[in-house]
């Protein structure tokens, strides 16, 4: 919460001076507050696996606290009943609430997280979202705003292919409105309009410059697909984003649109009370892009590191930038590995250090004060890696500055939960108690 | 009104620079940007504002300790309405400080004044007592502009349904109170058409939003 007072483990989010903007704890909206010591429980996104378990999508609640007599244990499983590629979510702004998107079936499942952080609760379903947005499908990012959430969708009703929109719905979960993405029809007279794609991925605000950036990645009649087929198939290779747009965040209008080639996805906003960059990874190049606005106040798109040998395509996913925004955590799905950067000169990251996490791995979460990371495995249903390759699990680790430290692993398929996606914290501090 | 917004430039450590389109007739962009506001405000109707959802009616007492339902307060204005306490320090008397700012400029817009108001709701009602808000409207509110409202409640029996229906979360620690800070700009229908962080609690942003629901009413 917005304090009038200090809590020792609750930073505010949106002082008057802002103190922060927008990796896990460090990848939250600026418009919540943070948990900046020890967080106690680690909330996973975990798709269905027939044959596993209910084989359901569920919410899977992790103890984390240090001392616990359930330390690095499965406490709480929540089923929502079938598989809708179960992948982001987020929480509102006061976080009470944990939403959860299926890129699948774009339902979205609302918990509440804050009457039992370590018992969430189920309060609400939205069923109709493809017909209240206009016909957007695949949600995909949930952030928070101030009694409003943000959603980015992948796709859309009409062609299932990568023309999406933005998607606005209040705490309550009321629909209210609905922003397309560019395209060749709707930028025109926009700078790099003749880059416009329509796509969506990520979307993340700076409010001390009123700007937000969105990616791109592909649609439904792709991602839904089995990988194997994908890659052989030329045509629909063709379809993936090649773009960044810079918007007028209060207006939700396009300002500029970046050529970013090879499937932008993540975007991390720096943090600082100066903060003006943010970066991101593109999957299909394997490169580090850095946004940020130049001499004459030009928002700009550069190339700025390469991510392991773009030629093995290592496929990276998903990062995590510091809270103190010298370092970023690189996770690639091909070979399994986390790199970390040293991004304290934005134009020249520095790798520092690499590990393999697994035989895949996917997703990245560090506390705010930067001493523990988390991983888990899964990309997408039909995107992971077969037979054995396909671990599944959460790997949660001691980062010492230096190296990884391993702290405990939970094996999702033996535990009978599935293939583990996206993470976020909760705690009971955050709530008065 | 040049003294109060030149205060509030140096107190947001503002630069000089009006916002693009310069300040004629918009007296708000004489605010410039700040190291806070790094950016300058949309064009007036260049966006939309779509209902987010209705404004909650409720039990309100004025600094003068007059009963009143915030309904009837808020029908006819576009209202700017925001939760504070006033043992607050820091959040909330930054948030005025802002409020006070766009306050100022509605002397200078006659258009601005007689469209809108400012309406703050304490939600520390034990403390916050009508006589405690009249200081406050002593404080804050002044002739020749806006018109500005300091409410409070007789109780929590009246204040937590406001709370809980314009979604205001706020915990109480041992005399203090932990909450996101969050204004409604409310239309003269009573549907709230934006909320505000501090991020955003930008006067220059308000009086933009504020002179784009007017512009909505002229089209209609």
């Amino acid at each position: 919460m917005q304090n009038c007072r200090v809590f020792s483990t609750v930073l505010a989010a949106t002082l008057a001076t802002p103190l922060v903007t927008s990796a896990d704890e460090t990848c939250q909206s600026p418009y919540m507050p943070k948990i900046t010591g020890q967080e106690e429980y680690v909330y996973v996104l975990t798709l269905g696996i027939e044959g596993v378990g209910d084989g359901s999508d569920k919410l899977v609640t992790v103890d984390v606290r240090p001392g616990s007599a359930t330390y690095g244990q499965v406490i709480d499983v929540d089923s929502v009943g079938g598989r809708n590629e179960l992948h982001h979510g987020g929480l509102t702004d006061d976080r009470r609430q944990l939403w959860m998107a299926g890129l699948d079936t774009s339902r979205i499942f609302i918990f509440d997280v804050a009457s039992d952080p370590a018992n969430p609760k189920p309060v609400k379903v939205i069923g109709d979202f493809v017909a209240k947005t206009g016909g957007v499908v695949g949600p995909h990012t949930i952030y928070a705003l101030p009694g409003r959430m943000l959603l980015s969708g992948l796709s859309n009703a009409e062609d299932r292919g990568g023309r999406t929109a933005l998607v606005e719905y209040s705490n309550a979960g009321d629909y209210i409105a609905t922003h397309w993405m560019p395209t060749q029809e709707t930028a025109g007279g926009l700078p790099g309009a003749e880059f416009a794609d329509g796509y969506g991925y990520d979307a993340r605000v700076l409010p001390r410059k009123n700007v937000m950036l969105t990616s791109s990645f592909t649609g439904w009649s792709n991602y839904m697909r089995d990988i194997g087929e994908l890659m052989k198939d030329q045509e629909a290779m063709k379809h993936f984003g090649q773009t960044m747009v810079l918007w007028d965040f209060h207006a939700r209008t396009p300002k500029k649109i970046f050529h970013v080639p090879g499937v932008p996805l993540e975007i991390r906003w720096t943090w600082g009370e100066e903060a003006g960059h943010a970066f991101t990874s593109t999957a299909l190049t394997a490169k580090i892009w850095l946004v940020r606005q130049d001499g004459t106040g030009e928002w700009q798109a550069k190339e700025v590191a390469t991510i392991g040998d773009p030629a093995e395509t290592p496929l990276p996913v998903d990062i995590s930038l510091s809270s103190d925004d010298k370092t970023l955590f690189v996770d690639s799905f091909m070979d399994g590995m986390v790199r970390v950067f040293d991004v304290s000169e934005p134009e020249a990251p520095k790798q520092i250090y690499e590990k393999q996490i697994g035989k895949q791995v996917n997703m990245v979460s560090q506390s705010w004060d930067g001493k523990r990371v988390y991983f888990t495995s899964s990309l997408l249903a039909n995107w992971d890696k077969k037979g054995a390759d396909d671990e599944q699990f959460l790997k949660a680790y001691d980062w010492t500055g230096k190296e990884l430290v391993e702290r405990f692993a939970i094996d999702f398929k033996a535990a009978g939960l599935g293939r583990p996606h996206l993470m976020r914290f909760g705690a009971k501090s955050l709530y008065g108690g | 009104m040049i003294g109060p917004l030149m205060l509030l430039l140096a107190m947001l450590g503002a630069g000089a620079a009006a916002g693009h389109e310069g300040s004629h007739g918009r007296p708000e962009l004489a605010l410039g940007r700040s190291a806070q506001f790094d950016f300058d405000p949309p064009a007036v109707a260049s966006y939309r504002l779509p209902a987010i959802m209705e404004a909650a009616d409720g039990a309100v007492l004025d600094h003068l300790g007059h009963a009143h339902r915030l309904k009837s307060l808020l029908d006819g204005r576009i209202s700017i309405v925001i939760f504070t306490y006033t043992r607050c320090t820091d959040v909330c008397p930054r948030a005025m400080g802002l409020l006070h700012a766009l306050h100022d400029v509605t002397a200078e817009d006659p258009e601005l004044r007689a469209a809108m108001q400012l309406v703050t709701i304490s939600f520390d009602p034990d403390n916050d007592t009508p006589a405690v808000m009249a200081r406050q409207a002593a404080a804050h509110a002044r002739a020749g502009a806006a018109p500005w409202h300091f409410l409070t409640t007789t109780g929590a029996a009246a204040l937590q349904p406001l709370l809980d229906a314009y979604g205001q979360p706020v915990a109480g620690y041992g005399g203090e109170f932990a909450h996101p800070l969050r204004a409604f700009l409310v239309d003269r229908r009573r549907r709230i058409r934006n909320i505000y962080g501090m991020d955003f609690l930008d006067p220059r942003l308000l009086a933009t939003d504020i002179r784009t629901l007017l512009a909505a009413e002229r089209r209609r």
